[in-house]
Protein backbone atom coordinates (compact mmCIF):
# COMPACT_ATOMS: atom_id res chain seq x y z
CA UNK A 1 0.00 0.00 0.00
CA UNK A 2 1.02 3.53 -0.69
CA UNK A 3 0.61 5.96 1.92
CA UNK A 4 1.40 10.03 1.78
CA UNK A 5 3.35 11.95 4.68
CA UNK A 6 2.96 15.58 4.56
CA UNK A 7 5.04 17.81 6.75
CA UNK A 8 4.43 21.64 7.49
CA UNK A 9 6.54 24.58 8.13
CA UNK A 10 9.29 23.76 10.30
CA UNK A 11 9.01 19.97 10.16
CA UNK A 12 8.96 20.37 6.37
CA UNK A 13 12.39 22.37 6.50
CA UNK A 14 14.08 19.56 8.35
CA UNK A 15 12.35 16.81 6.65
CA UNK A 16 11.02 17.29 2.98
CA UNK A 17 7.11 17.01 2.16
CA UNK A 18 5.11 14.75 0.26
CA UNK A 19 7.15 11.70 0.88
CA UNK A 20 5.55 9.01 -0.96
CA UNK A 21 5.93 5.50 1.95
CA UNK A 22 5.03 1.94 1.15
CA UNK A 23 4.09 1.07 5.26
CA UNK A 24 3.21 -3.08 5.71
CA UNK A 25 -0.41 -3.76 6.38
CA UNK A 26 -1.46 -2.80 9.91
CA UNK A 27 1.55 -0.44 10.12
CA UNK A 28 0.54 2.39 13.07
CA UNK A 29 0.28 5.48 12.20
CA UNK A 30 2.15 6.89 15.47
CA UNK A 31 4.94 4.13 13.94
CA UNK A 32 4.83 5.31 10.79
CA UNK A 33 5.50 8.89 11.25
CA UNK A 34 8.25 7.99 13.46
CA UNK A 35 10.26 6.21 10.79
CA UNK A 36 9.91 8.59 8.29
CA UNK A 37 10.81 11.42 11.06
CA UNK A 38 13.87 9.60 12.00
CA UNK A 39 16.12 10.29 8.79
CA UNK A 40 16.41 13.53 10.47
CA UNK A 41 17.81 13.73 13.95
CA UNK A 42 16.14 17.34 14.61
CA UNK A 43 13.12 16.57 12.47
CA UNK A 44 12.43 13.56 14.55
CA UNK A 45 13.10 15.59 18.21
CA UNK A 46 10.90 18.66 16.26
CA UNK A 47 7.97 16.36 16.36
CA UNK A 48 8.85 13.31 19.22
CA UNK A 49 9.70 13.87 22.56
CA UNK A 50 12.92 11.72 24.39
CA UNK A 51 10.34 9.31 25.18
CA UNK A 52 9.25 8.89 21.98
CA UNK A 53 5.65 10.28 22.09
CA UNK A 54 4.42 13.10 20.13
CA UNK A 55 5.14 16.73 21.47
CA UNK A 56 2.00 18.04 22.74
CA UNK A 57 1.44 20.89 20.28
CA UNK A 58 1.67 18.40 17.28
CA UNK A 59 -1.42 18.56 15.12
CA UNK A 60 -2.08 15.39 13.01
CA UNK A 61 -4.55 14.76 10.03
CA UNK A 62 -5.85 12.06 8.22
CA UNK A 63 -7.22 12.80 5.02
CA UNK A 64 -8.38 15.86 6.40
CA UNK A 65 -9.59 14.75 9.55
CA UNK A 66 -7.73 15.32 12.73
CA UNK A 67 -6.23 12.52 14.53
CA UNK A 68 -5.68 12.77 18.36
CA UNK A 69 -1.66 12.47 18.73
CA UNK A 70 -2.25 10.07 21.71
CA UNK A 71 -4.59 7.68 19.74
CA UNK A 72 -1.65 7.56 16.82
CA UNK A 73 -0.52 4.59 18.52
CA UNK A 74 -3.63 2.40 17.94
CA UNK A 75 -4.72 3.61 14.79
CA UNK A 76 -3.29 1.68 11.36
CA UNK A 77 -2.84 3.56 8.13
CA UNK A 78 -4.45 2.41 4.89
CA UNK A 79 -3.87 2.43 1.35
CA UNK A 80 -3.60 5.83 -0.48
CA UNK A 81 -4.00 7.78 3.34
CA UNK A 82 -2.67 11.39 3.00
CA UNK A 83 -1.50 12.20 6.76
CA UNK A 84 -0.23 15.29 7.67
CA UNK A 85 1.99 16.40 10.57
CA UNK A 86 1.71 20.50 11.33
CA UNK A 87 3.33 22.70 13.90
CA UNK A 88 1.23 25.67 14.66
CA UNK A 89 3.45 29.00 14.48
CA UNK A 90 3.07 31.42 17.06
CA UNK A 91 4.87 34.50 15.79
CA UNK A 92 3.47 37.88 15.08
CA UNK B 1 -23.03 59.59 6.08
CA UNK B 2 -20.14 59.80 3.91
CA UNK B 3 -18.16 63.66 3.13
CA UNK B 4 -17.40 64.42 -0.30
CA UNK B 5 -13.81 63.96 0.96
CA UNK B 6 -14.24 60.23 1.95
CA UNK B 7 -16.50 59.50 -1.27
CA UNK B 8 -13.53 60.79 -3.21
CA UNK B 9 -11.04 59.10 -0.85
CA UNK B 10 -12.71 55.79 -1.04
CA UNK B 11 -14.15 55.94 -4.76
CA UNK B 12 -12.09 52.64 -6.07
CA UNK B 13 -13.42 50.61 -3.81
CA UNK B 14 -16.83 51.81 -3.44
CA UNK B 15 -17.12 50.39 -7.06
CA UNK B 16 -16.71 47.46 -4.63
CA UNK B 17 -19.08 47.21 -2.27
CA UNK B 18 -20.87 50.12 -2.88
CA UNK B 19 -21.47 53.58 -0.66
CA UNK B 20 -23.41 51.03 1.95
CA UNK B 21 -20.11 48.59 2.41
CA UNK B 22 -17.91 51.92 2.55
CA UNK B 23 -20.87 53.17 5.16
CA UNK B 24 -20.73 49.93 7.36
CA UNK B 25 -16.80 50.59 7.84
CA UNK B 26 -16.99 54.01 8.72
CA UNK B 27 -19.29 52.54 12.01
CA UNK B 28 -17.59 49.57 12.75
CA UNK B 29 -14.78 49.15 15.06
CA UNK B 30 -11.85 46.80 15.13
CA UNK B 31 -9.89 45.48 17.91
CA UNK B 32 -6.04 44.50 16.97
CA UNK B 33 -4.19 42.81 19.40
CA UNK B 34 -0.82 44.24 18.38
CA UNK B 35 1.08 46.82 16.56
CA UNK B 36 4.04 44.36 15.73
CA UNK B 37 4.75 42.71 12.48
CA UNK B 38 0.75 41.44 11.71
CA UNK B 39 -0.37 44.46 13.64
CA UNK B 40 1.20 46.47 11.33
CA UNK B 41 -0.24 45.47 7.78
CA UNK B 42 -3.47 44.69 9.47
CA UNK B 43 -3.83 48.59 10.75
CA UNK B 44 -2.79 50.37 7.88
CA UNK B 45 -5.00 48.65 5.55
CA UNK B 46 -8.16 48.45 7.41
CA UNK B 47 -7.34 52.20 8.21
CA UNK B 48 -7.09 52.93 4.55
CA UNK B 49 -10.02 51.43 4.22
CA UNK B 50 -12.07 53.39 5.99
CA UNK B 51 -12.54 51.33 8.99
CA UNK B 52 -14.19 53.92 11.51
CA UNK B 53 -12.51 53.26 14.58
CA UNK B 54 -9.34 51.14 15.31
CA UNK B 55 -7.93 50.25 18.63
CA UNK B 56 -4.40 49.40 18.54
CA UNK B 57 -3.27 47.43 21.72
CA UNK B 58 0.69 47.11 22.83
CA UNK B 59 2.89 47.95 25.67
CA UNK B 60 6.24 47.67 23.57
CA UNK B 61 8.96 49.87 22.78
CA UNK B 62 10.33 50.19 19.06
CA UNK B 63 13.37 48.58 18.60
CA UNK B 64 16.19 47.91 15.98
CA UNK B 65 15.39 44.84 15.24
CA UNK B 66 11.60 45.16 14.87
CA UNK B 67 12.38 47.60 11.87
CA UNK B 68 12.67 44.49 9.34
CA UNK B 69 8.99 43.49 9.72
CA UNK B 70 7.17 45.89 11.81
CA UNK B 71 6.25 48.63 9.22
CA UNK B 72 4.15 51.04 11.04
CA UNK B 73 7.74 52.06 12.86
CA UNK B 74 10.26 53.78 11.17
CA UNK B 75 14.19 54.43 12.38
CA UNK B 76 13.05 57.77 13.67
CA UNK B 77 11.04 55.50 16.14
CA UNK B 78 13.61 53.61 18.00
CA UNK B 79 12.86 53.68 21.55
CA UNK B 80 9.31 55.73 21.33
CA UNK B 81 5.91 53.45 22.58
CA UNK B 82 4.77 51.58 19.54
CA UNK B 83 1.40 53.37 20.40
CA UNK B 84 2.91 56.46 20.31
CA UNK B 85 4.45 55.62 16.46
CA UNK B 86 1.17 53.99 15.78
CA UNK B 87 -1.19 56.31 16.22
CA UNK B 88 0.74 58.79 14.38
CA UNK B 89 1.31 56.86 11.29
CA UNK B 90 -2.51 55.85 10.66
CA UNK B 91 -3.77 59.11 11.65
CA UNK B 92 -1.47 60.29 8.90
CA UNK B 93 -2.48 57.77 6.76
CA UNK B 94 -6.15 58.64 7.04
CA UNK B 95 -7.23 61.44 9.13
CA UNK B 96 -10.54 60.66 9.07
CA UNK B 97 -10.82 57.74 11.32
CA UNK B 98 -10.38 57.55 14.70
CA UNK B 99 -7.37 55.70 15.92
CA UNK B 100 -7.41 54.43 19.99
CA UNK B 101 -3.53 52.90 20.88
CA UNK B 102 -3.12 51.69 24.36
CA UNK B 103 -0.08 51.00 26.15
CA UNK B 104 -0.59 48.24 28.10
CA UNK B 105 -0.29 44.16 28.41
CA UNK B 106 -3.58 42.56 27.55
CA UNK B 107 -4.15 40.47 30.81
CA UNK B 108 -7.52 38.54 31.80
CA UNK B 109 -8.53 41.38 34.20
CA UNK B 110 -8.13 44.48 31.40
CA UNK B 111 -9.49 42.40 28.34
CA UNK B 112 -13.08 42.90 28.17
CA UNK B 113 -12.74 46.69 28.89
CA UNK B 114 -9.93 46.80 26.40
CA UNK B 115 -11.92 45.24 23.60
CA UNK B 116 -15.19 47.28 24.65
CA UNK B 117 -18.05 47.21 22.11
CA UNK B 118 -15.78 46.26 19.26
CA UNK B 119 -16.90 44.88 16.35
CA UNK B 120 -14.21 42.11 15.73
CA UNK B 121 -10.94 41.20 16.99
CA UNK B 122 -7.87 40.77 14.83
CA UNK B 123 -4.93 38.35 16.20
CA UNK B 124 -1.57 40.51 15.83
CA UNK B 125 -0.20 38.89 18.89
CA UNK B 126 3.31 37.00 19.11
CA UNK B 127 1.85 34.36 21.64
CA UNK B 128 -0.70 31.57 22.33
CA UNK B 129 -1.06 32.36 26.33
CA UNK B 130 -2.82 35.93 25.02
CA UNK B 131 -4.28 34.27 21.72
CA UNK B 132 -6.27 32.07 23.90
CA UNK B 133 -7.98 35.31 25.87
CA UNK B 134 -8.23 37.07 22.84
CA UNK B 135 -10.47 34.01 21.73
CA UNK B 136 -12.40 33.64 25.18
CA UNK B 137 -13.21 36.79 25.23
CA UNK B 138 -14.46 36.97 21.06
CA UNK B 139 -16.85 33.87 21.82
CA UNK B 140 -18.10 35.51 25.18
CA UNK B 141 -18.67 38.72 23.41
CA UNK B 142 -19.65 36.76 20.12
CA UNK B 143 -17.51 38.99 17.75
CA UNK B 144 -15.32 37.12 14.49
CA UNK B 145 -11.66 36.81 15.36
CA UNK B 146 -9.38 37.07 12.94
CA UNK B 147 -6.08 34.49 13.76
CA UNK B 148 -3.20 34.75 12.28
CA UNK B 149 0.28 33.61 13.41
CA UNK B 150 3.94 33.39 11.31
CA UNK B 151 7.16 32.09 11.74
CA UNK B 152 10.27 32.27 9.33
CA UNK B 153 8.65 32.18 5.94
CA UNK B 154 5.80 30.33 7.09
CA UNK B 155 2.16 31.68 7.70
CA UNK B 156 -1.20 30.55 8.83
CA UNK B 157 -4.51 32.07 9.07
CA UNK B 158 -8.44 31.67 10.07
CA UNK B 159 -11.43 33.58 10.95
CA UNK B 160 -13.21 32.37 14.00
CA UNK B 161 -17.42 32.84 13.75
CA UNK B 162 -18.32 32.15 17.83
CA UNK B 163 -21.14 29.75 17.11
CA UNK B 164 -20.49 28.43 14.08
CA UNK B 165 -16.59 27.83 13.77
CA UNK B 166 -14.10 25.86 15.75
CA UNK B 167 -12.72 28.19 17.91
CA UNK B 168 -8.80 28.43 18.42
CA UNK B 169 -8.89 25.95 20.85
CA UNK B 170 -10.75 23.76 19.06
CA UNK B 171 -7.46 24.03 16.46
CA UNK B 172 -4.73 25.13 18.84
CA UNK B 173 -5.26 22.68 22.35
CA UNK B 174 -1.77 23.42 23.10
CA UNK B 175 0.68 25.78 22.21
CA UNK B 176 3.51 25.45 20.53
CA UNK B 177 6.76 26.35 22.92
CA UNK B 178 7.72 29.64 22.93
CA UNK B 179 11.16 30.81 21.00
CA UNK B 180 12.63 34.00 19.52
CA UNK B 181 11.14 33.20 16.16
CA UNK B 182 12.71 33.98 12.75
CA UNK B 183 11.43 36.36 10.63
CA UNK B 184 11.45 38.08 7.16
CA UNK B 185 8.97 41.11 7.02
CA UNK B 186 7.53 39.87 4.05
CA UNK B 187 5.44 37.22 6.18
CA UNK B 188 3.41 39.20 8.37
CA UNK B 189 3.01 41.52 5.18
CA UNK B 190 1.07 37.84 3.68
CA UNK B 191 -1.10 37.46 6.57
CA UNK B 192 -1.66 40.22 8.09
CA UNK B 193 -2.99 41.32 4.72
CA UNK B 194 -5.27 37.82 4.93
CA UNK B 195 -6.42 39.27 8.43
CA UNK B 196 -7.02 42.49 6.92
CA UNK B 197 -9.24 40.94 4.01
CA UNK B 198 -11.19 39.16 6.20
CA UNK B 199 -11.79 41.54 8.34
CA UNK B 200 -13.10 44.23 5.31
CA UNK B 201 -14.97 41.00 3.72
CA UNK B 202 -16.96 40.76 6.97
CA UNK B 203 -17.88 43.47 7.73
CA UNK B 204 -18.83 45.31 4.25
CA UNK B 205 -20.53 41.66 3.96
CA UNK B 206 -18.67 40.32 0.81
CA UNK B 207 -17.29 37.05 -0.26
CA UNK B 208 -17.05 33.97 1.35
CA UNK B 209 -14.79 34.12 4.98
CA UNK B 210 -11.87 31.80 5.74
CA UNK B 211 -14.12 29.59 8.04
CA UNK B 212 -14.08 26.01 8.93
CA UNK B 213 -10.41 25.99 7.32
CA UNK B 214 -6.92 27.03 8.01
CA UNK B 215 -5.17 28.72 5.28
CA UNK B 216 -1.55 27.83 5.29
CA UNK B 217 0.83 29.81 3.36
CA UNK B 218 4.62 28.50 2.52
CA UNK B 219 6.39 31.47 1.28
CA UNK B 220 9.53 29.15 0.44
CA UNK B 221 7.45 27.06 -1.65
CA UNK B 222 5.46 29.94 -2.99
CA UNK B 223 2.34 27.80 -2.13
CA UNK B 224 -0.81 28.25 0.00
CA UNK B 225 -3.17 25.02 1.20
CA UNK B 226 -6.10 24.42 2.93
CA UNK B 227 -6.58 22.54 6.14
CA UNK B 228 -10.00 21.55 7.06
CA UNK B 229 -10.35 22.32 10.54
CA UNK B 230 -13.23 20.71 13.16
CA UNK B 231 -15.33 22.00 15.99
CA UNK B 232 -13.89 19.71 18.91
CA UNK B 233 -16.94 18.51 21.01
CA UNK B 234 -15.40 18.34 23.97
CA UNK B 235 -13.68 21.82 23.65
CA UNK B 236 -12.60 23.50 27.24
CA UNK B 237 -13.67 26.79 25.99
CA UNK B 238 -16.90 26.27 22.86
CA UNK B 239 -17.49 22.59 23.31
CA UNK B 240 -20.96 21.80 25.30
CA UNK B 241 -21.29 21.91 28.87
CA UNK B 242 -18.37 24.32 29.15
CA UNK B 243 -18.19 27.65 30.42
CA UNK B 244 -16.18 31.25 29.07
CA UNK B 245 -14.88 32.11 32.66
CA UNK B 246 -11.08 33.09 31.96
CA UNK B 247 -8.47 31.77 33.96
CA UNK B 248 -7.27 33.85 36.81
CA UNK B 249 -4.14 35.47 35.32
CA UNK B 250 -3.02 35.93 31.91
CA UNK B 251 -0.56 32.53 31.57
CA UNK B 252 -2.87 29.27 31.55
Amino acid sequence: MTVKLRFFARFRELLGTDIIVEPHDGTLLAALVAEVARKNTDGYAAIFDEQGTFREFVILMRNGKRVETAEAGTITVADGDEIAVFPPVAGG
Amino acid sequence: MLSERELERYKRQILLFGNDGQERLKSSHIFIAGAGGLGSPVAIYLAVAGVGTITVVDMDTVEQSNLNRQILHYDRDIGKKKTVSAIAKLQEYNPDIIINAIDTTITADNIRRLVGQADGIVDAMDNYPVRYLLNRVALEMKVPFFHGAIRGFYGQATTIIPGKTPCLECIFPRAPPKEVFPVVGVTPGVIGTVQATEVIKYLTKQGELLVGRLFIWDGLAATSEEIAIEKNPVCPVCGSGTGTELPAGMMR
